[in-house]
């Protein structure tokens, strides 16, 4: 008997350097963003914001601005709270804690108070200004720790000691270890507060159609969106239609619910399309970086072993949950790094605090415990005399070592990617001569990170009469090219050609569930699911095509789109002639992924099992140069190199791995939120700067490795490098100057302050 | 985006030369150029800080960039205009245009039409530019996907082809 | 409500710009003007475009000056010729302010009437002594640009006024060098967190002639002639610059924002003061 193909070749399109799929629009600028969504008679929204940290709400006259021209409503919590028709008003993914409009109390500067609502942007404006709220100041708490602490205010009623979050994991006994060791090293890193800076604002428009509300947002998570609305507004889910169109970035800005509750309540009361786009300020008042002080505490033997780690990991809240509860448990199980730790014990907490609410941040809970740990792993390396890069192959996570969740590891590549990133930048080369007043060094990093656990992606795959293929995932293109990517990978599963495959933009009354385009995860989750439909539709289109050719389905063989006869290869038949044949416009099929529920979350209080399904990995090293009279930090080379197990499009891997170090750069050296009583401060792109093309090391490279198996598991790449590059930065400047900094960011400030101290002068 | 008397500005008739073709329309005292753009139709130009930071409202003005979003249509009567969409010509990508295409310059894209009309206007005003020098035009368009890299690459392609004795269309 | 007049002469500039001394505002390039419009800080019920004075833009090398017109760009400025040659540290100053969008539009005029103390060609123009001609509907003076920036985004210039003009006194036999430091903390595209331009003429090897200005640290740029006579009639050696360096460091009180606390911009006005001296003292 002759070998069969039952299943296709691959066409070779996974792999393949593709460009994207709507490339030519996207470089001449006629790509369409929701910022470029308008619908009829729309009218447009303003938002009024509180000054204060915390406050009663004590008054809001509206009379003054409803008398303006152009104006249709003035809306606050009360109208809303009020209204029958939104009988849920409270949202928010982890806990409904959040009103589209302050209720009662604002809880942080930039809470929403009021919504303008006019006939056009600038009559808008106009009213906001008359609007006039009262408030009565409260006491605020801007500091997680101080919200911990007693007699702290109290910002949500049902949690009096403003807890957001609270989960431990232990391994092992601490207290053995810590006895055992040799030494014992022990720090406090600070992480501040960011912004995301996505460069197309959060913008919504919202329609009701009687029943039916259409809601288009630029936003990452479109089918949780529908969940919400849905049930703020007592809908069956079918009723909400949330649409996006690719985003003009997100890197965790749009994730989980921000505008769209507001839009749609307004667009309820008001009876007319409502539009609403933020201004850059707003976006800053809208999600922010979780600030985070991690406590670490390491024993270790002479020789370098890691024997014991305890770590207290707190962040602020803000004055939303958000996703706090459950991103706080996320926090734990990444903290120890890659590292095999036999005994260690880790607890995390949250706490509310009157500030920008927290969400995610491109590489998400992750980068705060990273610069944490890898800055912690050098400070052990310098007490005991080793290299950074010795001590780190000592102690990394080799298959089949156990974590600190208790699972055992597998498919796990850390020592590959410090010696990858190592010699990308010449670790063990000479230093050449150095200019006076400057000095050089060079540090590493290397991470892991897992997986949303538990998350869900659903596909459709279908074949139309012409053969074309068109794929319905409610996965996101935010510049990570997904759905050139999804057709990638649909193409390779139905061996057809990449030009003949169209993925649509996310629309939830077409395209399945998807939980978020976030956490790295859409190739592996929205990629095992198109892998799924793809194999039914193979089959399905086998048995058509055997029937029509008269052959039982084990005599047929699958080519390039077309159905042939295994024996000899004629009656070659394409798909969308089977499908014709067979009397059908179309012939789809489904497939689903979801990720095993995390059953380690189960106690919150004791972790442990499978925490990820697998873990992500990326390292990172530079080479800096201080001006040791400014203090100034100048990233001269930086190689980044993440796990991608395999690759669907090289570019687009590269673009992940490197734009991933220019963002990270930000945050390591000059992005912060900056707040004085209570407000931030700095909420523009003058008084907050993001990297710019200068910023960009001279020399900069990055790897992404790969199995050596034909189908290895996709590791999503979206966020590896960025969690390595502030610790390799901090490293470096500790070799460099002696100065140790424990405080993001690197600002030239911090160092000149250290090189003082580090030289006893201090004016 | 506040004014404090509610009274709308007083509206003119104005003639725009976009992309060469002449415009019509009425446009308030107050209006920002990118907010007339955008009305026109042409959505390449957007805006992102509001404060002339981050290049994504860059338009060409006589030839030199500018940000739209701190231009007042109403002083730029009798100016040339052009945007992302004047650069293509009888349905073909411009040289720089190309080059962004081929050397992949583009993840989400919202900042990229503000980096080729940049790219575009230093090679036009600077015939011997070198890559450092269009790097330094470059500072003020901001990216945040981190797409320089190859922007670069594209940009390295069309001054070496510049030198081996083309020039930018 | 804002309107937009267009005056073809300076006299129906003035006399706009007086009829309404509080809500008229002159408008160059607009791009501080619009940006605070943007921002809400202020709402000018009448703009008074400056665009169709012509006349007001270029560079024009005289006896003894250069006379660069009030609405010449910072662009202009920076490749100009004539300014290369003759005040290379303006240039340089003018080629640095924020990005290339913004030079295209900026004017020099507009440069001084905002008096942002983080910007760069003030620091230069003050150090060169430059004067600006200021034209109201009464009356012109001229008026040095030291006098002309008087705080935080302020100036002396009547409501009525406007800049028509900037002139630099250029060097005589003297031989003249001149450098401009911008020093950014954060990322390259940043507002400075010191600025430093340094001009010294010498005759014979010894300073004839010497300004050292500090800028982006306090409202107004500061100069302290009293601080750099020990340098006349000296060569300009390295004793001499590291004292001029620390004194001028102790003399200014620098105010604090996210570039920078009062202590960095001591410790840098010190370290930037000292590389521009030693750049124009070397040969």
């Amino acid at each position: 008997m002759t070998s069969i193909n039952m299943t296709p070749q691959p066409t070779g399109a996974v792999g393949v350097d593709h460009p994207m799929q709507d490339a030519v629009d996207r470089v001449v600028g006629s790509i369409r963003f929701t910022i470029d969504h308008e619908v009829g008679g729309m009218a447009h929204a303003r938002v009024i914001r509180s000054p204060f940290p915390h406050a009663r709400l004590t008054g809001i006259d509206v009379k003054g601005a409803l008398a303006l021209p152009g104006v249709l409503a003035v809306l606050t919590g009360e109208d809303i709270v009020g209204d029958e028709r939104i009988p849920n008003p409270c949202f928010g993914v982890a806990r409904r804690d959040q009103w589209p409009l302050a209720v009662g109390k604002v809880r942080y500067a930039g809470d929403p108070v009021a919504l303008v609502v006019a006939d056009t942007e600038r009559h808008a404006d106009a009213a906001a200004i008359a609007v006039r709220v009262d408030y009565d100041e409260l006491p605020y708490v801007v500091d997680a720790a101080e919200a911990a602490r007693e007699g702290a205010p109290v910002i949500h009623e049902e949690w009096p000691r403003n807890e957001c979050g609270s989960w431990a994991l232990h391994h092992g006994d601490v207290e053995e270890g810590f006895a055992q060791a040799d030494r014992i090293v022990e720090s406090v890193y600070t992480s501040p507060s960011a912004n995301p800076v996505p460069l197309e604002p959060h913008v919504a428009v919202a329609q009701w159609n009687d029943q039916l509300l259409q809601v288009w947002s630029s936003t990452q998570w479109p089918s949780i969106v529908r969940r919400e609305l849905a049930h703020m507004f007592g809908l069956a889910e079918h009723l909400v239609e949330v649409r996006t169109y690719p985003l003009g970035g997100g890197f965790g800005a749009k994730g989980q619910v921000k505008i769209e509750p507001l839009v749609a309540s307004a667009a309820r009361i008001v009876g007319v399309p409502v539009r609403l786009e933020l201004d850059r300020d707003e976006v800053f008042l809208t999600v922010a970086k979780h600030p985070a002080t991690i406590r670490v505490k390491s024993g270790v033997k002479r020789d370098g072993t890691f024997v014991a780690r305890d770590m207290e990991l707190v962040y602020a809240a803000g004055a939303y949950a958000v996703t706090s509860p459950s991103g706080t448990g996320n926090a734990l199980v990444r903290a120890p790094g890659p590292y095999r730790i036999p005994n260690i014990r880790i607890t995390s907490q949250a706490y509310y605090t009157n500030t920008v609410p927290g969400g995610s941040f491109r590489g998400a809970f992750t980068n705060q415990v990273a610069f944490a740990y890898e800055s912690h792993v050098d400070e052990i390396a310098s007490e005991l005399g080793m290299d950074p890069m010795m001590l780190r192959m000592k102690n990394l996570l080799r298959d089949g070592d156990t974590y600190a969740t208790g699972e055992a590891m597998h498919d796990v590549h850390f020592e590959e990617l410090v010696v990858n990133v190592a010699e990308g930048i010449g670790w063990d080369e000479a230093q050449p001569p150095m200019a006076p007043g400057r000095l050089r060094a060079k540090g590493l990093a290397v991470i892991l990170k897992s997986t949303p656990t538990p998350s869900r992606s659903e596909a459709r795959v279908e074949i139309g009469g012409d053969g074309h293929v068109t794929v319905y995932s409610s996965a996101v293109d935010m510049g990570q090219g997904a759905s050139s990517t999804l057709a990638q990978l649909a193409a390779e599963f139905l061996g057809v050609r990449y030009a003949d495959v169209r993925v649509v933009d996310p629309d939830t009354s077409t395209t399945p569930f998807d939980t978020m385009t976030a956490g790295s995860r859409t190739t592996f989750s929205s990629g095992s699911a198109i892998r799924q439909a793809c194999a039914a539709l193979i089959e399905a289109i086998g048995e058509l095509g055997a029937d029509q050719l008269g052959l039982s389905p084990a005599e047929l063989a699958h080519d390039e789109g077309h159905v042939v006869a295994a024996m000899d290869g004629s009656h070659r038949r394409s798909y969308g002639e089977v499908i014709v044949a067979a009397g059908l416009s179309s012939l789809s099929r489904e497939g689903v992924f979801q990720s095993e529920s995390g059953g380690a979350f189960k106690d919150p209080l004791d972790v442990k099992g499978m925490a990820s399904i697998h873990w992500h990995q990326g390292a990172a090293a530079v080479e800096i140069e201080v001006d040791i009279e400014t203090g100034r930090v100048i990233v001269l080379r930086c190689h980044g190199a993440s796990w991608a197990g395999r690759i669907v499009n090289p570019t687009r891997v590269r673009q992940q791995n490197e734009g991933n170090i220019i963002f990270g750069i930000g945050p390591a050296l000059f992005e912060q939120l900056e707040m004085e009583s209570g407000q931030v401060i700095n909420p523009n792109m003058s008084d907050y700067m993001i990297p710019s093309i200068l910023d960009v090391p001279e020399h900069m490279t990055s790897t992404a490795l790969v199995s050596s198996e034909a189908d290895a598991e996709l590791h999503g790449v979206g966020e590896m490098t960025i969690p390595a590059v502030a610790p390799a930065i901090a490293n470096a400047v500790f070799r460099a100057t002696g100065v140790r900094i424990r405080d993001l960011p690197l600002t030239a400030e911090r160092v000149l302050r250290g090189l003082r101290s580090v030289e006893g002068k201090d004016r | 985006m506040t004014v404090d008397d509610s009274q709308d500005s007083p509206v003119a008739h104005m003639r725009l030369s976009v992309n060469g073709v002449h415009r019509d329309i009425e446009v308030p005292d107050d209006e920002a150029l990118v907010t007339s753009l955008r009305k026109l139709g042409f959505t390449s130009v957007r805006a992102a800080c509001g404060i002339g930071m981050c290049g994504t409202c860059t338009v060409q003005v006589d030839g030199m960039v500018a940000s739209s979003c701190l231009l007042l249509t109403r002083q730029v009567s009798g100016c040339e205009l052009v945007t992302s969409e004047g650069l293509v010509e009888d349905g073909a990508l411009s040289e720089v245009q190309q080059a962004f295409l081929d050397h992949r310059a583009y993840q989400c894209s919202f900042c990229i039409p503000g980096m080729v009309l940049t790219v575009d206007a230093c090679l036009r005003s600077h015939p011997s530019a070198t890559v450092s020098d269009v790097r330094e035009y470059l500072s003020g368009n901001l990216c945040r996907c981190g797409t320089y890299p190859s922007i670069l690459e594209a940009v390295h392609a069309l001054v070496a082809a510049r030198t081996a004795g083309g020039d930018v269309r | 409500m804002t309107r937009f007049v267009e005056p073809l002469t300076i006299e129906e500039a003035c006399s706009a710009l007086a009829a309404d001394p509080w809500g008229a505002k002159a408008l160059a390039g607009g791009t501080a003007l619009v940006l605070m419009m943007r921002q809400g800080l202020v709402n000018p019920k009448t703009l008074v475009s400056l665009g169709a004075l012509q006349h007001l833009r270029g560079i024009e090398a005289e006896d003894g000056f250069i006379r660069i017109g009030a609405r010449t760009t910072l662009n202009e400025v920076a490749v100009s010729p004539i300014v290369s040659a003759l005040s290379p540290s303006l240039a340089a100053a003018c080629s640095l302010v924020g990005n290339i969008r913004i030079r295209n539009l900026a004017t020099l005029g507009g440069n001084l009437a905002e008096a942002d103390y983080a910007s760069d060609p003030p620091s230069v123009l003050v150090g060169m002594d430059a004067t600006c001609i200021v034209q109201g509907s009464s009356a012109q003076r001229i008026v040095p640009v030291g006098e002309l920036i008087t705080g935080f985004y302020s100036t002396s210039l009547a409501p009525d006024e406007i800049i028509t003009a900037v002139l630099l006194p250029v060097a005589g036999d003297a031989h003249r060098r001149s450098s401009y430091k911008k020093y950014v903390s954060r990322s390259s595209e940043d507002r400075p967190c010191v600025g430093v331009a340094v001009m010294a003429d010498f005759n014979a090897g010894v300073v004839a002639h010497l300004s050292v200005v500090v800028g982006a640290v306090a409202e107004v740029p500061q100069r302290f002639d009293e601080l750099v006579t020990p340098a006349i009639g000296r060569p300009l050696d390295q004793q001499t610059v590291s004292e001029i360096a620390g004194a001028y460091a102790a003399a200014i009180d620098p105010m604090e924002d996210a570039r920078g606390s009062a202590w960095y911009r001591r410790q840098v006005t010190e370290v930037f003061i000292r590389r521009a001296l030693e750049e124009v003292a070397s040969p």
